[in-house]
């Protein structure tokens, strides 16, 4: 673990490494701060922080597990840190979908049944629905051979295929494209039976009202209104560096109850951003090649190297890789999704930072036939330009309606 | 394979010719076209995924919206619907979709009158290439290795 740590920090990051290779080394204490720490949607104390980080999943490098399309790698460790990044941020939906975000896990302790199907789901062999088996098979159909590196997009893009298998969770999974989010793509996505076409549909307005319950009869009602949603809108918030007039927006992100965070990295290392401090970023790290856990007979699982049980991770907003992809979830109802886009409309509008992706309520209806889009030079153009520009080297293209 | 793909990167266009002479060439297609925008794409420099461009310098008519202008260059390059693609521009922030290119245009042009955007998809991560690239070609050098599969 040490040895690639410092073999990363020396190809990439010569300029910081006497300061992160204390960092990854001691794994600091959380700072006193008199700023208030924002972790998935919810303001923390310091005393509460570990409790929380330690009850989310944490998805490292493995080794010695079966090997990947049985004759591939037996371990990720040096291109599965986007992969694993991608098997956290979908943990965290799951957790929220069936454990709520106040779930806590114990060490020792019995676990519930939820919890105990949430992490048979990525245990590293070829049947679990998002094990790394499954993710990097998946990624083949994206054009990323089995070992090599993703992008956010790219485990977004796989995420969403292998979302389809899980019966269990029937997750609706969107990735939003081209920074834009269009509103009625969701409602077709999470309320499949109704009826767009008609462009009237009635959607019921009585039970969206019910509140807080989520156990039960209610809860049931519920999902039947509305499939829990994972919306990921992977984007790019700069050329070499973030633009830091996404800073304060990125910030947010973190503050709203229904983030699941953000999954991005320094340049070559990929990370699981969860919440800020400051103009510090918190994150969850996959660099940490763990031996893969074998099943007991029983079929119970040794789960404690499935959590971070260290302080977590920082690392300057600036640092950021500005290629990411931010997640947020809906768990159960339309009227969330709602309210989360009202908050992203506000937040872009008054606190002054640039909006990172676009709301709108349906795809312009010109798109539908990207024929009509697929211009070619207007001859009548090219005639007149070509009279003009006689003598140019470089032509303009004349794109036109 | 495209992330190994060396590309000679030609100078930026604004490298390429003097401020005046920019400046000299879109006054000139203004007036021959004033109901469109004078655009130069260019790809990321260290841009590896995405393919280049034929064409540097486009002229858009100003209604169009950037969704539009977005789907148009998508289409251009055969990207699939799931290929991350991302206008930037003048290299720092994504203008809203639904905007015009007369918008855009106002607020971001040039002090040349050209609108700069640069294209680029994402970052992958991880930091292992070299090592598995060695693999690799151990793996090709053995006999039989009619099809290999990447691991």
């Amino acid at each position: 673990m040490k040895y690639y740590h410092h073999y990363d920090l020396y190809c990439f990051f010569t300029a910081t490494l006497t300061y992160d290779t204390l960092r990854f080394g001691e794994f600091e204490d959380f700072p006193e701060t008199p700023e208030p720490v924002w972790i998935l949607g919810k303001q923390f104390n310091k005393d509460e922080i570990l409790s929380d980080i330690t009850s989310r999943m944490w998805f490292t490098y493995r080794k010695n597990f079966q090997p990947i399309g049985g004759t591939g790698p037996t371990s990720d460790t040096g291109w599965g840190c986007m992969l694993r990044c991608g098997q956290m941020i979908l943990a965290e939906a799951l957790i929220r979908r069936h454990l709520g975000r106040d779930w806590r896990w114990v060490r020792g302790q019995r676990q519930r049944e939820e919890y105990i199907s949430i992490l048979n789901a990525f245990i590293d062999k070829k049947d679990s629905y998002y094990s790394i088996h499954q993710i990097a098979q998946m990624g083949v159909g994206e054009g990323k051979s089995i070992g090599q590196w993703y992008g956010p997009n790219t485990v977004a893009q796989v995420l969403k295929k292998l979302a389809v298998f899980d019966k269990w969770s029937r997750l609706a999974v969107h990735v939003a494209m081209d920074n834009t989010v269009v509103i009625e793509e969701i409602k077709r996505l999470c309320m499949p039976w109704l009826d767009f076409e008609r462009g009237a549909c009635a959607e019921p307005e009585g039970p969206l009202e019910i509140n807080g319950c989520l156990e039960g009869a209610c809860a049931l009602a519920e999902e039947a209104l509305w499939k829990p949603l994972v919306l990921l809108i992977p984007l790019r918030l700069g050329l070499s560096d973030i633009n830091e007039a996404y800073i304060e927006t990125l910030k947010q992100c973190f503050m709203m109850p229904q983030s699941l965070g953000v999954i991005g990295g320094k340049p070559n290392s990929a990370h699981y951003f969860i919440g800020f401090v400051g103009e510090e970023l918190i994150y969850l790290d996959p660099h940490t090649t763990q031996p893969a856990v074998e099943l007991c007979e029983s079929g119970q699982i040794q789960d404690d190297s499935y959590h971070c049980q260290h302080p977590p991770c920082r690392m300057h907003i600036c640092e950021l890789d500005p290629s990411i992809a931010a997640v947020s979830s809906s768990r159960l109802k339309q009227s969330d999704f709602l309210l989360w886009g009202r908050s992203v409309d506000v937040l872009s509008t008054c606190r002054g930072g640039l909006p990172m992706f676009e709301l709108v309520d349906s795809q312009p209806s010109h798109l539908i036939n990207t024929e009509v889009l697929n211009l070619t030079p207007d001859f009548s153009d090219s005639d007149r330009l070509e009279r003009f520009f006689d003598s140019e080297d470089e032509e303009f293209e004349i794109l036109s309606l | 394979m495209p992330p190994f793909e060396k590309t000679q990167h030609p100078k930026p266009f604004k490298q390429r010719k003097s401020f005046a002479t920019r400046k000299q060439e879109v006054a000139g297609i203004r007036s021959k076209f004033p109901t469109k925008v004078p655009v130069i794409i260019e790809r990321y420099h260290r841009e590896k995924y995405l393919p280049p461009l034929d064409k540097t310098k486009f002229l858009v008519p100003q209604e169009l919206t950037m969704t539009q202008f977005v789907t148009i260059i998508r289409n251009r390059m055969t990207l699939m619907p799931s290929q991350a693609f991302y206008l930037l521009i003048n290299n720092t922030g994504i203008a809203s979709m639904s905007l015009t290119m007369a918008q855009v245009y106002k607020d971001h042009k040039d002090e040349d009158g050209f609108l700069y955007m640069t294209y680029a998809s994402q970052e992958m991560f991880g930091y292992w290439e070299p090592y598995k690239t060695l693999l690799y070609e151990m793996v090709t050098d053995l006999p039989a290795a009619g099809n290999i599969v990447l691991w």
